[in-house]
């Protein structure tokens, strides 16, 4: 029997689309009808078709709605600070000097440690009876404050925490915008002496916007899924001021044992980032438009 | 071409396949908390390997992540381990799923239930309370006890100076009321010297709730109207609910900055470093106290017992809080028979004495009242008196989020956000809501 090439290519793409059949769409499939059920999965019990209700239960409980709050005050503060950060280390690291090379490195760096465990470093670190960052204070005269268990600073702990982990990514992606400007357009605005805002305003960020976009997309994306550090750092505490909505999704799957409201949520939270993901890709279009 | 193929084919066949194992060795698996009295058990278990030749390890997981691990592993409807030892108020939650092995006949023929204070056969095996039917032997005796510095409880200056302030003798605390003196006494921030530490995480396991209940007892407090009914407005917020929730916040003003997330660790090292007068803990944990490695007030540390206290009628209570763990089977295990055979070397006197001597807490009678126990430990007098006077909460299914509540909100109200009167009548209006929605009122 001969195998035609469109037979042959079916049959090469056929591992791997399975396993992709599997892993991804089986489990969204799954989740998704799981949640209209009321189940729970550490029962012997098979899921009772309940429709809309875990939808409105959760949409209309005022307790949802405070952790949207939360994440949404997360992910406004950290995603600006990285952006700001990012941003302005990255047009001074954009020019020649001697060590760049490692600088740029040593930069890099805190991207490639595992969140848990820089969660757990900050930990210690803002503890307000031996952390580091205290000790620092007092020495200045200034006072000790109870970063991860004071409700008014419980919120800053971790989102200096995440900038700390993601502002490399925006020194990154802005880099890489930087490098694609052509440098006869600064040659041409130094002849007509434009000034440093000028060539910055109409040169570096029209040239840069698409992939400053694209990068904020990702950090926004990224920080509404933010679950590590809130579980090793704050628990979610002091009370519930730092409960994320994935924090919350986690205990309704695993500690509460809503299986079927927890999927709920979660397809909540996907239609948010996908809604938030469209404005920016708009945003992205209009730019490019340009 | 053919004459490779004829080789590879020959070698194939002279190549003896190795032979089949005569009987294939058994290895259970234990679950449990990764702390102390898990890796001690691992090590007397070297000796039922001996005797049965049947191997042990452990799959020992940080308290803070333990119950989500065990249970994520019971959704699977298959474990990684054999045996384990769930915390007393996860006994409802395994058996409602199915997960442990129903032991009721097997425990009616090997085990003397006499020889346990009924509140830790009501906690650690059998589900529902009352119904005769058990899922596991008892484990580990584990219950809040306090700790303190002996150094500052018995020195005269401080003393005369306690007297002068409050009208009586400093010594260890017998009431609760005793307790927030001292630890006011000790509130000292200019010093870095502190109260107390207790417990004050917004958690399920290891949180607020499973050191505030030992005060809330004592207080004359009432978590529902009874297992039957299960009412909670009511009960949980009437006066003497509202009086514990009180006292509680009071004494989280005597705590080191930062206490609002305080769990075994973080009280433990307030310990340790010398940062606090007096420290609640669960009794398993006091070896860390008393190590010097680990302790800078290692000679310097005391323990004593839960308070009582006085309810809003005047009348005295006196309740400790029981934790602790009894050991079960996994439901899907396959070495079922091995692993009874493990429970029976546990619960017998000669192990649990070994147990007790290598410095751990049994909940065996036999070993308890024996004088000789007295010496073992600097606990040990602390659990014969606490072991009468043990209460342990809910264990229905849902405790977990019930009492995830419970810790949230008191939390809140030491931080001032609410006042414990609303802490408790909004715990009170969500137990009822979680018991609702589960079903219990349609029953």
């Amino acid at each position: 029997m001969r195998i035609g090439d469109t037979g042959l290519k079916w049959l090469f793409l056929a591992p791997t689309l399975l396993l992709l059949l599997f892993i991804v769409v089986f489990p969204l499939i799954w989740s998704l009808g799981l949640s209209f059920c009321k189940y729970n999965a550490t029962r012997d019990e098979p899921p009772l078709f309940v429709g809309l209700q875990n939808y409105r239960r959760l949409l209309s409980s005022p307790d949802v709605w405070r952790r949207f709050t939360v994440t949404g005050r997360y992910v406004l503060l950290a995603v600006a600070g990285e952006f700001a950060l990012g941003f302005g280390l990255a047009l001074l690291l954009n020019r020649r000097f001697y060590g760049k090379g490692l600088i740029t490195t040593l930069f890099l760096l805190p991207m490639m440690f595992s969140p848990v465990v820089i969660g757990t470093f900050f930990r210690f670190m803002l503890d307000p009876n031996w952390g580091i960052v205290d000790h620092v204070l007092s020495k200045l005269g200034l006072p000790r404050i109870a970063w991860t268990s004071d409700p008014r600073f419980a919120i800053y702990s971790l989102v200096i925490c995440d900038v700390w982990i993601w502002t490399p990514f925006m020194i990154l992606m802005t880099l890489a915008g930087l490098s694609t400007v052509p440098p006869y357009l600064y040659e041409a605005a130094e002849i007509d002496r434009a000034s440093w805002w000028l060539k910055f305003r109409y040169i570096t960020l029209p040239h840069i916007a698409p992939i400053l976009i694209l990068a904020l997309l990702f950090r926004t994306m990224d920080a509404i899924r933010f679950f590590d550090q809130v579980y090793v750092l704050t628990g979610g505490g002091p009370g519930e001021v730092t409960e994320t909505v994935p924090f919350y999704i986690y205990k309704v799957a695993f500690s509460y044992w809503r299986t079927g409201e927890s999927c709920a949520l979660a397809y909540i939270l996907v239609i948010v980032i996908i809604g938030l993901s469209s404005i920016y890709i708009h945003y992205l279009n209009k730019v490019r438009g340009r | 071409m053919r004459r490779a193929l004829t080789a590879l084919i020959a070698l194939c066949i002279l190549i003896p396949f190795p032979a089949a194992p005569a009987e294939e060795k058994v290895t259970l698996t234990i679950m449990w908390a990764d702390w102390e009295p898990a890796h001690l058990l691992l090590k007397l278990a070297e000796e039922f390997t001996k005797e049965t030749g049947i191997e042990v390890r452990g799959n020992f997981v940080p308290w803070p992540q333990y119950h989500d691990k065990m249970f994520v592993e019971f959704a699977s409807r298959k474990t990684s381990f054999d045996i384990c030892l769930p915390d007393s108020q996860w006994i409802g939650e395994a058996v409602e799923g199915g997960h442990l092995l129903e032991l009721t006949d097997w425990i009616k023929e090997k085990v003397d239930l006499n020889n346990y204070p009924e509140m830790v056969i009501k906690s650690y095996s059998e589900y529902p309370d009352g119904s005769g039917r058990y899922y596991g032997v008892p484990g580990l005796l584990d219950f809040v006890l306090f700790a303190y510095r002996k150094d500052l409880f018995e020195d005269p200056k401080e003393k005369e100076e306690f007297k002068k302030r409050y009208g009586y003798e400093l010594k260890v605390p017998e009431t609760w009321e005793q307790l927030r003196d001292i630890a006011e006494f000790f509130t000292r921030p200019e010093q870095n010297l502190y109260g107390i530490a207790m417990w004050q995480a917004p958690l399920a396991t290891a949180g607020l709730v499973d050191e505030f209940l030992g005060l809330f007892w004592s207080k004359g407090g009432r978590l529902w109207s009874g297992y039957e009914d299960k009412k909670v407005v009511g009960y949980l917020n009437d006066e003497a609910g509202y009086e514990a929730a009180k006292l509680w916040v009071e004494l989280y003003k005597f705590h080191p900055p930062g206490a609002a997330n305080y769990s075994v660790d973080e009280v433990l090292t307030a310990m340790q470093q010398g940062l606090v007068a007096m420290a609640a803990i669960y009794a398993a944990f006091y070896p860390a106290l008393t190590d010097p490695k680990k302790s800078r007030y290692a000679d310097k540390i005391g323990f004593f017992m839960s308070p009582a206290a006085v309810d809003p009628s005047g009348k005295k209570h006196h309740y400790v809080q029981l934790g602790g763990q009894g050991m079960s089977i996994s439901a899907y295990t396959p070495h079922k028979e091995e692993a009874l055979k493990f429970l029976e070397w546990w619960i017998r006197e000669e192990t649990q004495w070994k147990f007790a001597e290598a410095g751990q807490i049994t909940p065996d009678k036999r070993v308890v009242y024996d004088d000789r126990f007295l010496k073992l430990a600097p606990i040990n007098e602390v659990v014969r008196k606490s072991l009468p006077l043990l209460r342990d909460f809910w264990e229905i299914p849902e405790y977990n989020e019930m009492a995830e509540y419970m810790s949230r909100k008191l939390n809140q109200a030491c931080l001032g956000q609410i006042t414990p009167k609303e802490a408790m009548d909004d715990i009170a209006r969500r137990h009822e809501e979680i018991l609702r929605a589960a079903g219990y009122y349609g029953r």
